[in-house]
């Protein structure tokens, strides 16, 4: 589903975000990408939404060759993905509804599809009886779940999250990893990138660490800190 | 049709309007201002134009022939110049026609009783179908055998086509300088409001809205800024000529204004023209910018 070959990022300020990365990440897999801040997490993650585009290596998702792509064929891959941030990036101005309708909206979807699939994504994260509130009146856990709505409203196979409960006291951070385990279990493949240790050692997922832009290991069922857990896996 | 769609998109470009409304009225008064510079430099250029083809029309060669030709010689040379394509008319104006033309332009303050015989000869009087031909026919009348002479206000005719060229030239430098000052200022007001929603231009890049999609509600924001302000400014122009025009006639009477020198339907029409294509372009510009990734 995704896939690095020998990936490389410097941006234009000389920093050299990613070295040499290279990581398969399969069709409903579930994983974590571990480090701390500043170790390249959220520029590998940019660079599977064409945010960026990688100084050299090959990079694959959903079999489009992101690194290749055109700008105009930008648009095309992200409705594949589903992205949710730390911050949420909702707009204050549109009710809960209306910011799940507008990531349909936007793509020209027919009125009778958003009419269908809006309510669905909202049953989903058990939002459906606040669709017509306001980001502003709104919980925390909420809003991240409102935007988790959204990421999902087209249908992606593929859901990527930098952070998503960076801003969430741990109740909320409980709800949002349960939501996103329920996301998985439906085939969605989920990549999320986070520092919350709590989070990584409860859940018990692949965890892929990252070290000054390099992977440094990659465990199938791995804890936050190297060494925690049993049957280690350790990779280029 | 998906009248949810269109209720979306109509919904989004008048939020985008009304949520930035200054910034959407120093758009249209830029393009107002510009509009009625325009408009009254066009409308200029026209009465101008109109004053000088007047003037074009009215000029005529004067042919004099020689004392001596007689009937049939006349005849033959009236023919001979009527036969040329860029001819439009040849009257002939025998002397005694002639004196009382010239009584009737003097109005009597040349006393004509005087005079024991007629001076004047007999003339031709030849219309040229495009005032730029008279020099050219005027040359090859001359040229004719029984004929005398040849006037046709020379330099009137050359200062004239001169006019003519040189508004032509200045009137579409002016005019390119006028758009791009207004295109300028409108792309500045439109990219403030697409820099107040530059989050929402993310995110629906994030979500994978096509440029074209993204841009569209701005094109619109940026036609209605120049629609709008064309209007006043058209406006504005209707109340000024309807103020200014009957004075202007009034204190120029011996010049005869050409009222319909200019089209005032087809000067509206331009003016609107200019005004939508000054939005659309400005506000394409602004959002390019935002959306190279």
């Amino acid at each position: 589903m995704i896939s690095l070959r020998g990936v490389s990022l410097t941006y234009p300020n000389g920093v050299r975000a990613l070295d040499h990365v290279s990581l398969e990440i399969g069709k409903g897999d579930f994983v974590f990408l571990v480090g701390h801040s500043g170790t390249g997490k959220s520029s590998l993650l940019r660079l599977l939404y064409r945010e960026a585009r990688p100084s050299s290596g090959e990079i694959t998702v959903d079999g489009i060759r992101v690194d290749k792509l055109r700008n105009g064929r930008v648009p095309a891959l992200r409705r594949h993905l589903g992205v949710v941030f730390q911050d949420f990036k909702l707009l204050s101005d549109k009710t809960v509804w209306e910011n799940v309708a507008f990531a349909m909206q936007v793509t020209g979807a027919h009125t009778k599809d958003v009419m269908r699939q809006v309510p669905r994504v909202l049953d989903l994260v058990g939002l459906s009886h606040k669709s017509r509130m306001y980001p502003g009146e709104l919980s925390g856990g909420e809003q991240q779940r409102t935007a988790i709505a959204r990421a999902l409203v087209n249908n992606p196979k593929i859901l990527l999250s930098d952070e998503p409960t960076g801003n969430l006291d741990p109740a909320n951070t409980t709800e949002i990893m349960e939501l996103l385990l329920r996301i998985n279990l439906k085939g969605t493949t989920i990549v999320v990138a986070t520092h919350n240790q709590a989070v990584v050692d409860r859940m018990r997922r692949r965890v892929v660490r990252m070290e000054d832009g390099r992977i440094v290991t990659d465990e199938e069922r791995g804890y936050y800190y190297l060494g925690l857990g049993q049957g280690q896996v350790l990779s280029g | 049709m998906d009248w949810g769609k269109v209720k979306f998109f109509l919904g989004e470009v008048l939020r985008n309007f009304t949520r930035n409304a200054g910034m959407q009225l120093t758009a249209i008064g830029t393009v107002a201002i510009t509009i009625v510079l325009l408009g009254a430099f066009l409308f200029v250029r026209a009465a101008l134009a109109g004053f000088g083809n007047q003037l074009m029309d009215q000029i005529e060669i004067s042919t004099y022939l020689k004392a001596d030709a007689s009937s049939a010689q006349i005849a033959s040379i009236q023919h001979l110049i009527s036969s040329d394509p860029r001819v439009l008319s040849v009257d002939f104006v025998s002397k005694k026609e002639g004196l009382a033309e010239l009584r009737a332009r003097t109005r009597g303050e040349i006393d004509t009783s005087l005079l024991t015989e007629n001076p004047l000869p007999d003339k031709l009087r030849v219309r040229v179908r495009e005032p730029e031909l008279v020099p050219a026919v005027a040359a090859s009348i001359r040229r004719i055998d029984g004929v005398d002479n040849v006037v046709f206000g020379e330099q009137v005719v050359q200062r004239l086509l001169q006019l003519g060229a040189v508004l032509r030239r200045v009137g579409i430098a002016v005019i390119c300088v006028f758009l791009a000052v207004a295109g300028i200022i409108i792309s500045n007001t439109i990219r403030l409001t697409v820099f107040a929603r530059r989050r929402e231009i993310a995110i629906m890049q994030l979500v994978g809205a096509t440029n074209t999609y993204i841009r569209m509600p701005f094109i619109c924001e940026g036609l209605i800024d120049g629609v709008l302000g064309s209007a006043i400014a058209v406006l504005v122009l209707a109340v000024a000529h309807a103020a200014l025009w009957p004075r202007l006639l009034e204190a120029l009477p011996f010049v005869s204004l050409p009222a319909a020198a200019y089209n005032p339907g087809l000067l509206v029409g331009e003016l609107f023209l200019a005004g939508a294509a000054i939005g659309v372009v400005a506000s394409w510009i602004s959002v390019g910018r935002h959306l190279r990734t």
